[in-house]
């Protein structure tokens, strides 16, 4: 497989994880180099292949970051426990290393998923971004092909080995599945509860804030707080920060009934 | 959150869909006012 579609498969494994997605692309390229040392794969056939695909990703990463404002970094921090402070971290901290971080970002997980939007949302230049991108994406290539060019012979005792622990890799893979299972149903169970909270339509709202506003508050209770210039909430709204809820309950009125909304 | 806001003593609701049926409704919105906005670092 590695000798029909090497080039095509490096390819588009480094450039799934350029534009985001959870790929191996260090094992990609460890393999590739394997490939390289065994003459089944063209060593600079190869690096050409994988820099093409992480810049063209990166690139289109730090365009999305550029257009759509800090959004993307919203978004990509929703998953973290702490949004807000996630936002905010990653900013500063950019900020502070951003042309060094550009440059390692690639060994770091979660940070190389992260440094091309930054750098578009941080109105980086183009130019300087490709520059300190292509250096990042060299190391990283070269780096992880020379791990498996020099260790080819080590990865084909691995993969022989992995045969033999196909079987061992199901129980785990299906014991895992299992696990998982249980806990979406405990996490499922322990939820529930929150459903007695009542849900209420627009149109059932706005009927009455045209008829009693003065007893309703609505209240933005969205993941991250407000970065772009332009951006919108609905008319009358407070925004109220879900990770410092103890302080800012302090500035809820108690004698109106309070409307959450998120995006 | 609702919840959490309920077992403090506050009378809460949740709008069904969130701001996006909000605007798809064409119910009316407003900018963040400027001194809303958290201002984070650029390289410009």
């Amino acid at each position: 497989m590695m000798a029909r579609h090497g080039y095509a498969l490096t390819f588009a494994l480094l450039l799934a994880e350029a534009i985001g997605f959870p790929f191996p692309a260090a094992i990609a390229l460890v393999a590739a180099g394997a490939a390289v040392a065994s003459h089944t794969l063209w060593g600079p056939g190869v690096l050409l292949a994988a820099l093409i695909a992480l810049l063209l990703g990166d690139t289109a990463q730090f365009w999305l970051g550029r257009y759509s404002g800090w959004a993307l970094l919203g978004f990509l921090c929703r998953l973290s426990l702490n949004p807000e402070t996630c936002v905010l971290r990653s900013a500063e901290s950019f900020y502070k290393r951003g042309k060094v971080t550009l440059v390692i970002a690639k060994f770091i997980p979660g940070i190389n998923t992260m440094a091309a939007p930054l750098a578009g949302s941080m109105k980086m230049r183009y130019g300087q971004f490709l520059r300190l991108d292509f250096a990042g994406a060299l190391l990283y290539c070269v780096i992880y092909l020379l791990v498996g060019y020099v260790s080819r012979d080590f990865l084909a005792i691995t993969l022989s080995g992995f045969h033999a622990a196909r079987r061992a890799m199901e129980v785990v893979i299906i014991a895992a599945l299992v696990v998982y299972a249980i806990y979406r149903a405990v996490v499922f169970r322990k939820y529930r509860k929150y459903n007695v909270v009542p849900r209420v339509q627009v149109q059932e709202l706005s009927l009455r804030l045209s008829e009693d506003a003065g007893s309703v508050q609505i209240v933005d209770v969205r993941s991250h707080g407000y970065y772009d210039a332009g951006v919108e909430r609905i008319k009358g709204s407070i925004r109220i920060e879900p990770n410092n809820l103890e302080e800012e309950i302090k500035n809820l009125p108690k004698d109106k009934d309070l409307y959450l909304y998120c995006t | 959150m609702a919840h959490l806001l309920r077992e403090k003593g506050f009378n809460t609701f949740v709008i069904v869909g969130g701001l996006a049926a909000w605007r798809k409704a064409g119910a009316p919105l407003e900018p963040v006012p400027k001194e809303d906005l958290v201002k984070l670092p650029t390289f410009s």
